[in-house]
C-alpha cells in the first residue's frame, strides 16, 4: 500500500483542481494538513500492514517497485514534519485563499515527488520523482511574481537543468552496462562488470549531478539565492526537505544500494564535505541577512553529512541520516524563525533589527533552541548526530577531517549566535518595537513543535536509539 | 531500584526538571516560583548529605543503564562525586537564596531562576558521571547557561562577553571531547571505571591528554584561556558567586581531578607542566588583581589566581597535597562566593564597582564589610580560618614532594592575594566615606553573605570535619581505599 503515499497526493491534487474546484478549493489546506499527518503517524508503526500489503490491483497501472527501509523511513518522517511546518506558516503569511490554494497543491505535488524518490528503487522511476520534485520548487520559489523570486528560481532551474542532463547522462550510461534500471540488478551488473571506465564515469556524473541539488561547494551558487529570495513557507520547505531529498537522499542512496564505496569515491565524498563544512561556515559568519546566513549554514550542514557518508561504515552512514532527520527540524526551525521576524519587522537585515527577544518570546526562545542544536550544543538533538559522524571519522582513522569537523562547530555556534545576539538577547530600542508583537498562531505552533522535536531527539535520544530507532529504521543494521 | 541510586537519580533531575517546570510555576505566582527554585536547589543539597555516611564507609554506587554506541548512563557516586556535590550545592543554596533578594527588581526573572536551577543540575549530573559522553554533555549545558546569565542585563557589551565565554569554552570543551574519543577509542569503552581498568598499565597519548587539558583549562580559566572570567563579571553578582567563583570554574578542577587522579594515575608529562601552568596564572591574574580597579573583575581576577592552587595541590599527587586540593575547592567556594555576594551588595547599593570612588563604607553597611572581611581572611589563608588549612596541605604536599621552587613561586602567590585583597578592602570599607547614600542591602542579601562570613570561620575552626571527608577522598582517589 505504500503506493498511496504517492498517489493519495496525485489524487488530490487532481480533485481539489477539477471543475467543482471552488468548492473544494478551502479544503485544500486541510488535505495536505491530514496526508502529512498520517505520513508522520504511519511512520511511526512500521510493523502495520501498511507497509507489507501489496495490491496487484496497483501494481498493473503503476509499475514501479517500492520498498521502505530505514532510510526510506526517516526521509518518509522528515518530509511530513516539514510540509506540515511550511503548510502551517504558509496558512498565516499567505493571506488570499486562491493562492493559499495553489500553494497547497504546489505542496502536494511536491510532497508526491519526494514521497516517490525515496521510495522507488529503480534509478530511471527515481529521476522522473526528482523532476517532479523540482519542477514545483522552481514555481514556488518564483511564487511572490516579484524580480528576486523569478531570479532566484531561474539561477535554481538553469542549475538543476545541468543536474538533471547529467543525471540522465549517467542513467543511459548505467543502462549501457548493466541492462537495467533496477538498483540490485545494477548493483550485481557492477560487481561482474568488466566496463570500469563507464562505471566511473556514469558515478563521477551522478555525483556532480546530486552535489549540485545538494548544494555542495563549489555546485552552491544557486542555492543563497533561491533560499533568500523565495518566500517563507518556501524557505522552510527547500532547506529544510527539498534539497536534502532531491541531493542528499540520493546520494546516500546511490551509493549504499547502487554503487557501493571504494577509496577514490569516498575521498571525493569527504573532501567535498569538509569543504563545505568549513567554507560554508565562514561564508555565513559574513553575511548580514538573516535568511542567506541561514542558507549558508545549511550548506556547511550538509557538508556535515556528506562527511559522515564519506567515512563508509555504518556508524557514520548512521549519523549522516540522523543528521538529515535533525537538520530538517531544525533548519526549518530556523526558518520559520526568520519568517517570524520577517513577517513582524519587514526586514531581513539583521542590523536594522534588535531587541525581539521581550516582544517575541516565542520565537526567541525556540530560535535559541534551534541553533543550539545546530551548532551541536548538547542535549539538544544536533549534538547526537554530530558526535555520531565525528565518532566515525575518528574511529575510521580520518583524523584530520574529525579535527576540522569538530572545530568548525565553533565557527557554526559563532555565526549562530550573532543570530541570536543582534535579533533577540540585546535590549533593543523600545520606540522602533513598540509595534512589534509575537508572530500569529500558525508560526508560534510550527515554531514550539519543531523545537519540542528537537530537545526531545536531543534529551531523549540515548534511550530512543535503542527502543525505537533502531527497530523502527534497522538503519544500523542494514550496511 | 535501591535507596541511594534513587538518591542520586533524584539529585540530579529534581533541578533539571524543575529547571524546565519554573517557567510555568510562574504562571500561577512569583512566590510560588521562588520558593520552588530555592526548593529545587535545597533538595539536592539535603539528599547529598545523607550520601555523606555511605561514601565514608567507603561505598561506591554504581548505576548504569547501558546503551547503544557505548553511550552509557553510567553514575558513579564515590566519596570524591559526594564531596564535591556537597560543596556546589551548599554554595549553590547560599546563593539562591541570597538571590530572592538581589534579583527581585530586575527583569527576566524566569529565565533567571530557570537558568540556575539547570545549572545545578547539570553540576549534579557531571559530579556523577561516570561516562565519558555525559560528562561532556552536562559540561556543555553548563556553558548554556553560563551564557544566559552574563547576558542577563541584555546590555550590548554583555552580550558580546556572554558570546565570548560560551565560545572559548565550548572550544576547549569541543577540544576535550576529541580528547575523550581518543581516550574512549583506546580503552575501547566511554565508561570511567572500565577506562581505568584497561588503562592501569598502558599509557595514554599525549595528544589526548593536552586535548583534555585544554578544555579543563578553558572551563577553570587557567592560562591561556583566562580572559573570559573577569569579562564574565557583567552578570548578576549571585551569578558571578555561582558560575564563575564558586562552583562552575571547580568544573574543571574536578574534571582533572575525575580523570588524572581517580581514573588514570597522573601521566609524567601533566606532571610536569601542570604546576608550571598553575603558577604561571596564579601569579599573572594575582598581579592583575592588584592594579584593577573594578571591584567584580579584582575578585574574578583572584578566582583565577586561586584556581591555580587547586591544579598545583591536585598535579602534586601526594595524598597532604590532594587533600588541601579539594579542601580548597570547599574553602575557596565558600569564601569567594561570600566575596562576590558582598561585591554584589556594595554594587546595589553604591550604583558603582569601581573601588576609588568608594570607600568607608564599614560605616553605613558593618555587617557586609565584617562578612567580607571573614570571606577575605580565608582567601588569604590567615588561621583561623577555613582557607588556612587548605593552602597549608597544598603547600605542605608540595615541599613533601620536593618541589621546592615552585612551590617558592606560589608563596610569592599567596602574599600578593593578602595584598590585593587588604587593597580592596582599604578602598572599599575603610577610610572616607564617599557615597553616603549607601546603605545595607536586604536581609535575605545580609544574612546569606553573613552565613558564609560565618561558615568560612567556622569551617577553619572545626576544620576536622571536612578535612576527614576530603582526606578520605584522596585516599580512595590515590587507590588505598579498596
Amino acid at each position: 500500500m505504500m503506493h498511496t503515499l504517492v498517489l493519495f497526493p496525485f489524487f488530490a491534487l487532481i480533485i481539489l483542481n477539477l471543475p467543482l474546484r471552488v468548492i473544494f478549493r478551502r479544503l485544500s489546506f486541510w488535505v495536505v494538513f491530514a496526508l502529512s499527518l498520517i505520513q508522520i503517524f504511519l511512520v511511526f508503526f512500521p510493523q502495520n500492514a501498511f507497509w507489507g500489503t501489496h495490491f496487484n490491483f496497483l501494481n498493473t497501472f503503476f509499475r514501479f517497485n517500492l520498498s521502505a527501509d530505514g532510510l526510506s523511513m526517516v526521509m518518509l518522517l522528515s518530509i511530513g514534519i516539514v510540509t506540515l511546518t511550511a503548510l502551517l506558516v504558509a496558512r498565516q503569511m499567505i493571506t488570499d485563499s486562491d493562492r493559499m490554494a495553489l500553494f497547497c497543491s504546489l505542496l502536494l505535488i511536491a510532497m508526491a515527488g519526494m514521497n516517490g524518490a525515496v521510495l522507488v528503487r529503480d534509478i530511471f522511476s527515481l529521476y522522473v520523482f526528482l523532476e517532479i520534485t523540482a519542477v514545483a520548487s522552481y514555481i514556488m520559489i518564483a511564487f511572490d511574481k516579484n524580480i528576486f523570486s523569478f531570479e532566484g528560481a531561474f539561477k535554481y532551474l538553469v542549475l538543476s537543468a545541468v543536474a538533471t542532463a547529467m543525471m540522465i547522462t549517467a542513467i543511459a550510461l548505467v543502462i549501457l552496462f548493466s541492462g537495467s534500471t533496477e538498483f540490485y540488478l545494477i548493483n550485481y551488473a557492477i560487481r561482474a562488470s568488466a566496463h570500469t571506465s563507464l562505471i566511473v564515469l556514469s558515478l563521477g556524473l551522478f555525483l556532480c549531478g546530486f552535489f549540485i541539488k545538494a548544494g555542495l561547494i563549489p555546485f552552491h551558487s544557486w542555492l543563497p539565492d533561491a533560499y533568500s529570495s523565495a518566500p517563507a513557507p518556501v524557505s522552510i520547505f527547500l532547506a529544510g526537505i527539498v534539497t536534502k531529498t532531491t541531493g542528499v537522499y540520493t546520494l546516500i542512496r546511490i551509493f549504499i544500494s547502487i554503487f557501493g564505496f571504494n577509496g577514490q569515491s569516498q575521498r571525493i565524498l569527504l573532501l567535498a564535505g569538509i569543504i563545505s563544512v568549513v567554507i560554508g561556515a565562514i561564508a555565513a559568519i559574513t553575511q548580514k541577512d538573516f535568511k542567506r546566513m541561514l542558507a549558508y549554514s545549511s550548506i556547511s550542514q550538509v557538508g556535515y553529512i556528506i562527511l559522515g557518508l564519506g567515512c563508509a561504515s555504518s556508524l557514520g552512514i548512521a549519523g549522516a541520516i540522523l543528521h538529515i532527520f535533525n537538520h530538517s527540524v531544525f533548519k526549518s526551525l530556523l526558518f520559520v524563525n526568520s519568517a517570524a521576524v520577517e513577517t513582524q519587522t519587514g526586514k531581513t537585515n539583521m542590523d536594522e533589527i534588535s531587541g525581539l527577544g521581550e516582544k517575541m518570546p516565542v520565537t526567541a526562545v525556540t530560535s535559541t533552541l534551534g541553533a543550539l542544536s545546530c551548532a551541536g550544543i548538547p542535549p539538544l538533538a544536533g549534538f547526537w548526530s554530530k558526535l555520531l559522524i565525528i565518532l566515525a571519522l575518528w574511529v575510521g582513522g580520518l583524523h584530520v577531517y574529525a579535527v576540522v569537523a569538530i572545530l568548525s562547530s565553533v565557527l557554526t555556534l559563532a555565526y549562530l549566535l550573532s543570530i541570536q545576539r543582534k535579533l533577540f538577547f540585546i535590549k533593543g530600542n523600545s520606540e522602533e518595537n513598540s509595534q512589534i508583537k509575537e508572530a500569529g498562531f500558525g508560526i508560534s505552533l510550527a515554531s514550539t513543535l519543531l523545537a519540542f522535536i528537537s530537545l526531545a531527539t536531543g534529551v531523549f535520544f540515548p534511550f530512543i536509539i535503542n527502543s525505537f530507532i533502531v527497530p523502527f529504521g534497522k538503519i544500523f543494521g542494514r550496511f | 531500584m535501591m535507596m541511594e541510586e534513587f538518591l542520586i537519580l533524584n539529585i540530579i533531575f529534581i533541578p533539571l526538571i524543575g529547571a524546565l517546570v519554573l517557567p510555568l510555576l510562574a504562571r500561577v505566582s512569583a512566590r510560588l516560583r521562588n520558593f520552588c527554585a530555592f526548593f529545587f536547589i535545597a533538595a539536592p543539597f539535603i539528599f547529598s548529605l545523607k550520601l555523606i555516611p555511605l561514601a565514608l564507609a567507603g561505598k561506591v554506587i554504581i548505576f548504569c543503564k547501558p546503551l547503544l554506541f557505548g553511550f552509557n548512563f553510567t553514575l558513579q557516586a564515590d566519596s570524591l562525586a559526594v564531596f564535591m556535590a556537597c560543596v556546589s550545592s551548599l554554595v549553590s543554596t547560599v546563593i539562591i537564596f541570597y538571590s530572592l533578594g538581589y534579583i527581585s527588581h530586575y527583569k527576566n526573572q524566569n529565565e533567571y531562576y530557570s537558568m540556575v536551577v539547570l545549572f545545578l543540575g547539570a553540576m549534579m549530573g557531571l559530579v556523577f558521571s561516570a561516562n565519558l559522553i555525559f560528562l561532556y554533555l552536562f559540561w556543555e549545558i553548563t556553558a548554556i547557561t553560563s551564557w544566559r546569565l552574563i547576558g542577563f542585563f541584555r546590555q550590548e557589551s554583555d552580550v558580546f562577553k556572554a558570546d565570548k565565554s560560551f565560545l572559548v569554552t565550548v572550544f576547549g570543551a569541543l577540544l576535550m571531547l576529541l580528547g575523550f574519543i581518543m581516550l574512549a577509542q583506546q580503552a575501547k569503552s566511554f565508561d570511567l571505571p572500565i577506562i581505568k581498568l584497561a588503562l592501569t598499565n598502558t599509557p595514554v597519548s599525549n595528544t589526548a591528554l593536552f586535548l583534555i587539558l585544554a578544555g579543563i583549562l578553558s572551563k577553570s580559566a587557567t592560562l591561556p584561556f583566562q580572559t573570559w572570567l573577569p569579562d564574565a563579571g557583567v552578570a548578576p553578582s549571585p551569578v558571578t558567586a555561582l558560575l564563575h567563583a564558586a562552583v562552575l570554574v571547580k568544573i574543571g578542577v574536578y574534571v582533572f581531578a575525575r580523570l588524572f587522579g581517580a581514573t588514570l594515575v597522573l601521566p609524567q608529562v601533566l606532571h610536569l607542566w601542570v604546576p608550571v601552568i598553575a603558577v604561571a596564572s596564579a601569579i599573572v591574574s594575582a598581579g592583575a588583581a592588584l592594579i584593577e580597579t573594578n571591584l567584580k573583575r579584582i575578585i574574578a581576577y583572584s578566582t583565577i589566581s586561586q584556581i591555580g592552587f587547586i591544579f598545583f595541590g591536585l598535579a602534586v599527587g601526594n595524598e597532604t597535597a590532594i587533600t588541601g586540593a579539594l579542601l580548597y575547592i570547599l574553602m575557596h567556594g565558600i569564601a569567594k562566593a561570600g566575596l562576590f555576594l558582598c561585591a554584589g551588595i556594595v554594587e546595589q547599593n553604591a550604583k558603582t564597582k569601581d573601588i576609588t570612588q568608594l570607600g568607608g563604607l564599614i560605616k553605613t553597611m558593618p555587617v557586609t564589610a565584617l562578612a567580607f572581611l571573614a570571606c577575605a581572611f580565608s582567601v588569604m589563608g590567615i588561621p583561623p580560618f577555613g582557607g588556612f588549612f587548605s593552602k597549608y596541605l597544598v603547600f605542605s604536599g608540595a615541599i613533601q614532594s620536593g618541589q621546592l621552587w615552585v612551590t617558592a613561586a606560589f608563596f610569592v602567590g599567596a602574599i600578593l592575594t593578602i595584598l590585593y585583597l587588604f587593597r580592596v578592602f582599604n578602598m572599599v570599607f575603610l577610610g572616607e566615606l564617599k557615597v553616603s547614600t549607601a546603605k545595607e542591602g536586604s536581609f535575605t542579601m545580609v544574612s546569606s553573605v553573613a552565613l558564609l562570613g560565618f561558615l568560612s570561620l567556622i569551617s577553619g575552626i572545626l576544620v576536622w570535619y571536612p578535612l576527614f571527608f576530603a582526606r578520605f577522598s584522596a585516599l580512595e582517589m590515590l587507590g588505598f581505599v579498596r
